[in-house]
C-alpha cells in the first residue's frame, strides 16, 4: 500500500543523514587548530620547502571547496586515505580494528539484550513479587557500575583463570586455525562479559516496563477472557508488542557495536577500534580519525534504519 | 436451578493505601438459556465487576467468595485452574470500548479463530470457514478478516468483537456497554443485531450498562445494581410501570424521553463510600422517602411477586409504596 512510500522516505533520510555527518567530518577535522602539515613536519629545521611540498603531496594547497569535492570524490572510490602514524591505509587500519572488535562487543551486546529481555520479562510477570525486586534491583545495580569498575573486577577475580590481556596468547607458536580460535575465544570471555553485564540491566528495565504497559491493556484482558493461559498469552499477545520499544533499544547499541567499546577495550587492551580511535586522538591521526567516525556514523545511520524497518514489519500502524 | 447461577457473590478489593472496597455485596443472579438480562446502574455500582468476577478476570488485589454455578458445578472452586476452560466456550464476553479489544499488530481473522483453535472447536480450513461464517452473521465482508484493527472503523469493530465473542458458541455471552462509545446510528445497528442473534443461537445475554433505553430495547429482565448491592430485579415490563424501589424510579425519571414531555430528574448526590461498612439502606442519604428504619437497618431483598424483587423498606411498611 503505502509501504514502499514508507521505505524510500527512510532510505532517503538515512543517505540524507549520512552525507551531511561526512561533510561534518571534513569541517570538524578543518576546523581544528593546526594541519597535517604542521603536525608531520614538527620536526626541527622543517624547510619551508619541505612544508610547501607535504602541502601539495596532501592537497592542502588548494581551496578548501576544491579540498572537499577531492574528499567527496576519494570517498566514493572507498579511499579513506593515509594514517600519519603508521602511513598505512587508513581503510586497511580500520578493518584490521573493526574485524577484532565487532566479535568481541557484538557477543556481549547479544548476551546483554538476550538476558535483559528475559529478565526484564521475567521480573514485569511476576510483578511486585520477589523475582521481581530482585531482578530490577540488580539490573538497575549493574546498569549503573561504571564500565571500567566492572571490568577491573572481573580482572581481579579472574586473573589467572582466564586471559585478562590482549586477543590472543603472544607465545603461541603458530597455532593451527582451531587452537587460534579457542585461544582467541578464551581472550573474549572477560572483555564480552564486562560489555553484557554493563548493559544487559537497560534491557532488564526497558523489557520490564514495556511488558508491564502491555500486560495492562485491554487485549490482554480479552487473551485471558478467551481461556489462554499466562504463557500464551506472555507468548502470543504480549511479546511482540512489547519488542517494539525495545528494538529502537536493540538498533541503537548495535549501531554502536562498530563505535567499540573504548574504556572496556583500554582495561583488557583489546586491540580494537575503540582503543584506536583512542590512539588517533593521541597521536592527532586525523585522517584515521575521519574515517572511524565515517565508519561510527554509518552503522549507527544503517542500524536506525534497520530498527525502522523491523518497526515495519513488527508494527502494522506505522505506515499511518 | 438455573443454567447458570450466581449465588451471594461478593468482591473486595485491596486498596493500594491498605484497607478494602467491599465492591459486590451478596449478589444472586440466574440466568436462564434464551434469557436477555440487563444489569443497570450508575459508574461504581459493581455491574462490571459481577460480571468480571463470573469469568474470573479480576486482578490480583481482588477477594472473591460466593460461587458461580454453571448447571450446578461451581467455575470458580479451583481459581484460574476450573474457571478457564469455560471461558469463551460457554461464558464469552465483548467488552466495553471494542477499541483496544484487538490486539493491534494481529489480523482481526487470526484474533477470532484464536479460541476456536485453542478450545479445539475447529481449526485450519474450517475455523477460516467459521471465521468467514461469524463475520458474515455480524454483517461484516468476509474480507475483514485479513484487516488490522486499526483499518475499522469503531462500529466495525465492535462488530468483529462480536463476532469473536461467539466463535466458540458461547451458552452465556456478556456485553459490557458494548456501544457506548458508538454514534446513535451504529448503537441501534448492533443492538438490533444482538438481540437477533441471542434469538437465533438461543444463548443467554447479560447486557452491563447504565445505557437505560439500550437495556428497554434488548432486554426482557433487568437487574437494578447499587452500591454494589442488588437494588430490584424484575422485568423490564414492571421495572418501568411499578417500581418497587426509590432508586429504580428515579433512574428511569433521570433519562429523557423522546418527545420531551416529562422533565429530567436528576439524582441528588453521590453513591456511598465501600471502603467502609454501612448502616442502613445504602441509598438512604439519597431517597426522597428515607424514614428511620432505613438508617438504621439494611433491608433485604425480598420477593414482592413472582420473579419481582426489591430491598427496600417501603415495600414491607404497610400503606406507603415507592
Amino acid at each position: 500500500m503505502h509501504g514502499s512510500v514508507y521505505l524510500a522516505r527512510k532510505v532517503g533520510l538515512a543517505a540524507g543523514t549520512v552525507f551531511v555527518a561526512i561533510t561534518l567530518n571534513f569541517i570538524l577535522f578543518r576546523a581544528a587548530p593546526g594541519d597535517a602539515v604542521s603536525n608531520l613536519s614538527r620536526v626541527p629545521h622543517a624547510s619551508p620547502q619541505l612544508k610547501e611540498a607535504l602541502r601539495h603531496e596532501f592537497g592542502l594547497d588548494q581551496s578548501k571547496w576544491a579540498q572537499y569535492l577531492l574528499y567527496l570524490k576519494e570517498l566514493a572510490h572507498g579511499n579513506l586515505g593515509i594514517s600519519f602514524a603508521d602511513q598505512q591505509p587508513v581503510s586497511h587500519d580500520l578493518a584490521t580494528a573493526l574485524g577484532n572488535t565487532v566479535p568481541m562487543v557484538l557477543l556481549g551486546t547479544v548476551i546483554a539484550i538476550l538476558f535483559g529481555v528475559f529478565t526484564g520479562t521475567v521480573a514485569a510477570w511476576r510483578r511486585g513479587g520477589i523475582t521481581d525486586q530482585v531482578n530490577t534491583n540488580v539490573a538497575i545495580a549493574f546498569y549503573s557500575f561504571p564500565t571500567q569498575w566492572l571490568g577491573l573486577m572481573l580482572l581481579i577475580l579472574f586473573a589467572g583463570v582466564l586471559p585478562t590481556s590482549g586477543m590472543t596468547d603472544e607465545f603461541a607458536i603458530d597455532p593451527s586455525w582451531w587452537a587460534h580460535l579457542q585461544d582467541v575465544l578464551k581472550h573474549m570471555i572477560l572483555p564480552s562479559a564486562t560489555m553484557a553485564l554493563t548493559l544487559y540491566g537497560e534491557y532488564t528495565l526497558i523489557a520490564r516496563s514495556a511488558m508491564l504497559e502491555t500486560l495492562s491493556e485491554d487485549y490482554i484482558l480479552t487473551a485471558r477472557a478467551k481461556g489462554l493461559s499466562n504463557a500464551r498469552i506472555v507468548r502470543r499477545h504480549a511479546f511482540r508488542n512489547a519488542l517494539l520499544p525495545t528494538t529502537t533499544m536493540v538498533a541503537l547499541s548495535l549501531g554502536y557495536v562498530v563505535g567499540g567499546a573504548i574504556l572496556i577495550e583500554t582495561v583488557f587492551s583489546w586491540p580494537g577500534i575503540g582503543r584506536a580511535v583512542y590512539q588517533a586522538v593521541l597521536q592527532r591521526d586525523y585522517p584515521m580519525l575521519q574515517g572511524a567516525f565515517l565508519v561510527l556514523t554509518l552503522s549507527v545511520v544503517v542500524f536506525n534504519l534497520i530498527a525502522d524497518l523491523l518497526y515495519f514489519k513488527l508494527d502494522p500502524r506505522v505506515t499511518e | 436451578m438455573s443454567m447458570l447461577d450466581v449465588v451471594d457473590l461478593e468482591v473486595w478489593f485491596d486498596l493500594p493505601g491498605g484497607g478494602e472496597l467491599h465492591a459486590v455485596q451478596g449478589v444472586d443472579l440466574a440466568v436462564e438459556r434464551g434469557d436477555r438480562l440487563g444489569l443497570v446502574g450508575e459508574s461504581g455500582c459493581g455491574k462490571t465487576t459481577v460480571m468480571m468476577a463470573m469469568m474470573g478476570l479480576l486482578p490480583s488485589n481482588a477477594t472473591v467468595s460466593g460461587q458461580v454455578l454453571l448447571d450446578g458445578v461451581d467455575i470458580l472452586a479451583h481459581g484460574e485452574r476450573s474457571v478457564r476452560s469455560h471461558r469463551w466456550v460457554d461464558l464469552a464476553m465483548v467488552f466495553q470500548g471494542a477499541m483496544n479489544a484487538f490486539n493491534p499488530v494481529q489480523r482481526i481473522g487470526r484474533q477470532i479463530r484464536e479460541p476456536m483453535e485453542l478450545h479445539r472447536t475447529a481449526s485450519g480450513a474450517a475455523a477460516r470457514r467459521r471465521t468467514n461464517e461469524l463475520l458474515e452473521m455480524v454483517g461484516m465482508p468476509v474480507s475483514a478478516a485479513d484487516r488490522y484493527p486499526h483499518e475499522l472503523s469503531g462500529g466495525m469493530r465492535q462488530r468483529a468483537a462480536l463476532a469473536m465473542a461467539l466463535a466458540c458458541e458461547p451458552r452465556v455471552l456478556f456485553a459490557d456497554e458494548p456501544t457506548t462509545a458508538l454514534d446513535v446510528m451504529v448503537q441501534a445497528q448492533i443492538l438490533q443485531q444482538l438481540g437477533q442473534l441471542v434469538d437465533e443461537l438461543g444463548l443467554a445475554l447479560v447486557l452491563v450498562t447504565h445505557d437505560l433505553p439500550v437495556v428497554a430495547a434488548v432486554c426482557d429482565r433487568a437487574t437494578v445494581m447499587y452500591a454494589g448491592r442488588i437494588a430490584e430485579q424484575a422485568t423490564m415490563d414492571a421495572l418501568f410501570h411499578d417500581p418497587r424501589h426509590p432508586y429504580t424510579r428515579l433512574l428511569f425519571a433521570s433519562t429523557p424521553d423522546l418527545y420531551g414531555e416529562e422533565p429530567v430528574v436528576s439524582i441528588p448526590g453521590s453513591p456511598p463510600r465501600l471502603d467502609r461498612p454501612l448502616t442502613g439502606c445504602p441509598f438512604a442519604a439519597r431517597c426522597p422517602h428515607a424514614f428511620d428504619p432505613c438508617r438504621e437497618q439494611q433491608p433485604a431483598l425480598a420477593t414482592l411477586a413472582a420473579g419481582h424483587l426489591a430491598a427496600c423498606h417501603l415495600n414491607t411498611r404497610a400503606g406507603v409504596t415507592a
